[in-house]
């Protein structure tokens, strides 16, 4: 028993778009359009009309990207990926104090030494 | 302090992907920061022409279409180790572009949006059963002969939200779903701004064919 005629007009757009997920749908409307000539003149008309859209946007939407797009992009790139690389090489930044004080008959000398250790994670 | 010694591979998958027919294994733990840039290069530049086609549709001007992309790119680049290797990168660097354009760059931003009420009226709109012509018409031949620049005019003056459903579908055959994700509302959404942009965009191709003399008359 094949679907009434608006039920199968309700769905041309989704059928024409191939959006319909449903199987048992997609196949009552795919026997509906075999059966029913009126539905599939319907049907061929709005795909007919729909490739016509398709193919004159296609055809007047392709600009290229101009060339100093293409400059300003690989530079822009090339910023964040050493500022990025600059991040991870530092790793952790450990730093070391020591202080010494030594008195001496009442005299004393205090003396500091600092280090500074780089731990980075591997690879790096 | 720490020493990543991991074994596992974090991502193998090809879910989502249109276009990969093989498993994409890279581990994002391990990649080097060069190693992500070269992969980002090989896989998402290859789509600046697209996305500055888009671009152009989105902000109408050159500068502002460059600018757009760019940041895109950038963004893109940021978060690139968030990107699912083999999952569709086309589709994700397209909701950046989108995002980013309907953050920074839409200069009218305080007109209302369009509601949801919208929804259901391309159904009722079509469902009415046959009555258009047959075979391919007198109008379609003159509009096939209209210049390109027409075209984009067209496309430039129906509202955002169509122009962008239809740009994503109809240019870029983007699926509904798809759409949806790129642009961040329901399925039920991009049916219905897809339709009525589709029928916009028609009427005003008809209408500048019928100014330039093509069209003859009123029919339809």
């Amino acid at each position: 028993m094949s679907i009434p005629c608006d039920k199968c007009c309700e769905n041309l757009v989704l059928f024409i778009d191939n959006e319909i997920d449903d199987s048992a749908t997609f196949n009552e409307i795919a026997f509906h359009l075999q059966d029913c000539q009126g539905c599939r003149g319907e049907m061929e008309s709005q795909r007919a009309a729909l490739n016509l859209i398709q193919s004159l946007l296609t055809r007047s939407c392709c600009e290229s990207a101009p060339s100093s797009l293409q400059e300003q992009i690989a530079l822009r790139l090339a910023q964040l990926a050493n500022q990025e690389m600059l991040t991870s090489s530092q790793g952790e930044i450990i730093t070391q104090y020591r202080r010494t004080e030594i008195t001496i008959d009442g005299q004393t000398s205090i003396e500091i030494e600092t280090s500074h250790e780089i731990r980075r994670d591997f690879p790096f | 302090m720490a020493i990543t010694l991991d074994l596992m591979p974090t991502e193998i998958s090809n879910q989502g992907s249109r276009d990969a027919g093989e498993l994409v294994r890279v581990d994002r733990e391990k990649e080097s920061v060069e190693q992500r840039r070269k992969r980002f290069e090989a896989d998402a530049l290859q789509y600046m022409n697209q996305l500055y086609s888009a671009a152009l549709r989105y902000t109408k001007n050159p500068a502002d279409a460059q600018d757009l992309v760019q940041d895109t790119y950038a963004k893109a680049y940021v978060s690139f180790h968030q990107f699912e290797p083999g999952t569709n990168l086309k589709a994700w660097l397209y909701r950046i572009l989108t995002t980013t354009f309907i953050n920074t760059y839409r200069k009218d931003q305080r007109r209302p949006q369009l509601s949801d009420q919208e929804l259901e009226d391309w159904q009722i709109a079509d469902a009415s059963s046959h009555t258009s012509d047959q075979g391919k018409s007198a109008e379609d031949v003159v509009l096939e002969n209209l210049p390109d620049s027409d075209i984009k005019r067209a496309l430039a003056e129906i509202p955002e939200e169509f122009r962008i459903a239809v740009y994503l579908a109809d240019v870029e055959g983007f699926s509904y779903k798809e759409i949806a994700e790129i642009v961040g509302v329901p399925t039920g959404t991009v049916m219905s701004r897809l339709h009525r942009g589709r029928k916009q965009l028609r009427e005003k191709l008809t209408d500048y064919a019928r100014e330039l003399g093509y069209v003859k008359g009123g029919k339809k």
